[in-house]
């Protein structure tokens, strides 16, 4: 790829992008690119038709053409400004010089080689019309020095945008050490330590593993699409809060959307309450889905409790799950009595018209 | 007399949290970590009962199921597993496997289930019942022996309930059965879904696997 290769950007941009392009592609502030057109459009307006021959050929195409565009541009913008013979041939091959030097590559990059002949061009041109351009040059002479010196400090300049991102590099995986060190490194202590206790390992691990994802891949786990899905991320988020096991078992699926999301919703709510007040061991859930209808079952062999004894104030029964499915048009029945342990069965008629 | 067991699992550690939760109560005779190890152990030890990783580096449970089972039908499998796509499982179980339970199992149901494998039962997980009763989904029936083919209204009820959570005592308890008819049920429902040649069962795992 040439070093000429460049595209306009599109986020940084003043005219047309390409002064931001330029940065970007040689890792350098846009303002510094900015400022070195500036100066060179004062010098006989040769920023301007750079900037309008590279417009032109943006992208990289045909860099041969670009370059020989921008020699004429140069040479032409510096004849119209009245130069004639020994300063117009200098000035042509001042700019050629130029161009061979970035056409060739590697010119602006630590390591890479300056083109012998670029350079040879750049100097010869810079002396011819120098010597001849006398006072008209008053504001030339700074663009061709200009010129010359971005070429030398191109590199230096690169070299330290190349340690400033190094350095970048090396704060984020500090980050990366900080974070796992938090996260992982602790949790793997937990496990050890509570190696003989497989539910909470297995609790530990689970989180652990969900908080792993949520930080690698953005914002959270891509969200559930089916119902039981959705359940078990429901069951799975229980567990780790109470630390009682629930096993889920499942015939079939259901694409998830309002009405069966307000379901596992629901679910959650009786899965939550059987971890909480059963005192049961563990939680059975089972969901059963088909194009008729859809029931999910909370089971817990715990205590269990007579619904006349539950304070009318206790919302998650009557609103969390009850007024729930109502509203989603489906039911909730709950079977219980002190020390049966409780069921909690909710359904929905199927969403197919 | 202690039951003797072999304990297949590719992962050391599993296997060594297995043999000490079972300590006492079963005789862990072998173990092997792959398809390849386990066929002739299992031939040469003779056990009652192999606890059975549903996946194994060398193929699966079913590969070990399919080298002993032809010379030493005594020895019964019970695929023991984390969480598996259900078509796996299914796999295991028609392969010749009289149950599957989950690998968050406690110790004392365990070895509840070991027992009654060895005893010619069938043990299905809550999971199991979920999977069998969505592999047997209704569907039209397409020839072949139609009692094998589909599960009466009452193995199917026996299922559901397993599903939810429920115990074969409390499953009697609640449909005025006793204990042994319920068994007998599932024992139903383990022949038929390890004889069935039934095409939804095939085209069942099949669409999983497109899914």
């Amino acid at each position: 790829m040439s070093a000429l290769y460049f595209e306009r950007s599109g986020r940084d941009r003043v005219v047309a992008g390409v002064c931001g392009g330029i940065a970007a592609r040689l890792a350098v502030d846009a303002t510094l690119v900015r400022l070195v057109f500036a100066i060179l459009a004062l010098a006989g307006g040769a920023g301007i038709g750079i900037y309008l021959a590279l417009w032109v050929y943006s992208g990289g195409r045909r860099t041969w053409v670009a370059a020989f565009l921008l020699s004429c541009a140069g040479a032409a913008l510096l004849i119209g400004l009245g130069l004639h013979g020994a300063s117009a041939i200098g000035a042509i091959l001042l700019v050629a010089g130029l161009a061979v030097v970035l056409v060739r590559g590697g010119s602006l990059r630590p390591g890479g080689s300056l083109p012998l002949v670029g350079v040879a061009l750049l100097i010869a041109g810079a002396v011819i019309f120098l010597g001849h351009s006398g006072a008209r040059g008053s504001f030339i002479a700074p663009g061709a020095v200009l010129g010359a010196l971005v070429l030398v400090v191109g590199p230096w300049l690169f070299r330290l945008t190349a340690e400033r991102t190094e350095r970048i590099r090396l704060q984020e995986r500090a980050d990366v050490a900080a974070r796992i060190h938090d996260s992982v490194l602790q949790t793997l202590a937990l496990v050890q330590r509570h190696a003989d206790e497989p539910t909470r390992v297995a609790a530990l691990a689970r989180r652990q593993e969900r908080e792993l994802r949520r930080w690698l891949y953005g914002s959270g786990v891509a969200e559930a699409a089916s119902l039981v899905a959705a359940l078990a991320d429901a069951a799975a988020d229980v567990e780790e809060l109470h630390g009682v096991p629930i096993e889920l078992a499942s015939s079939g699926d259901a694409p998830l959307d309002d009405r069966t999301r307000q379901l596992v919703l629901a679910a959650r709510e009786a899965m939550t309450n059987a971890a909480k007040f059963s005192g049961a061991a563990e939680i059975a859930v089972y969901a059963e889905a088909d194009p008729d209808s859809v029931a999910v079952f909370v089971r817990d062999r715990g205590s269990g409790f007579d619904r006349a004894t539950v304070g009318a104030d206790r919302r998650g029964l009557t609103d969390s799950i009850e007024g729930r499915l109502k509203r989603a048009g489906g039911a909730a029945t709950i079977t219980t009595a002190p020390g049966e342990g409780t069921e909690v069965e909710l359904t929905l008629p199927g969403s197919r018209p | 007399m202690k039951r003797r067991v072999v304990l297949v699992d590719d992962h050391e550690l599993f296997r060594a949290g297995v043999r000490g939760e079972l300590a006492g109560v079963v005789d862990v005779v072998g173990e092997a970590g792959s398809v390849a190890d386990a066929v002739p152990l299992i031939r040469e030890l003779d056990p009652d009962v192999v606890l059975l990783d549903v996946h194994l580096p060398d193929g699966g449970g079913e590969g070990v199921i399919a080298g002993v089972a032809p010379d030493r039908p005594a020895v019964k499998f019970l695929a023991l597993s984390v969480s598996d796509a259900a078509e796996d499982v299914i796999g295991v179980i028609r392969a010749g496997a009289r149950g599957y339970v989950t690998k968050t199992i406690s110790s004392s149901e365990l070895a509840d289930a070991i027992e009654r494998v060895a005893e010619g039962d069938a043990v299905f997980s809550p999971r199991l019942a979920g999977f069998v009763l969505d592999a047997f989904r209704a569907g039209d029936q397409v020839g072949g022996d139609a009692e094998l083919d589909e599960l009466t209204a009452r193995e199917r009820e026996v299922l559901q309930l397993i599903a939810r959570g429920y115990r074969y005592k409390e499953i009697a308890a609640r449909l005025h059965l006793s204990v042994k008819t319920v068994e007998a049920h599932v024992s139903s429902v383990l022949r038929k879904l390890q004889l069935s040649s039934r095409h939804e069962l095939s085209r069942w795992a099949q669409q999983r696997r497109l899914v």
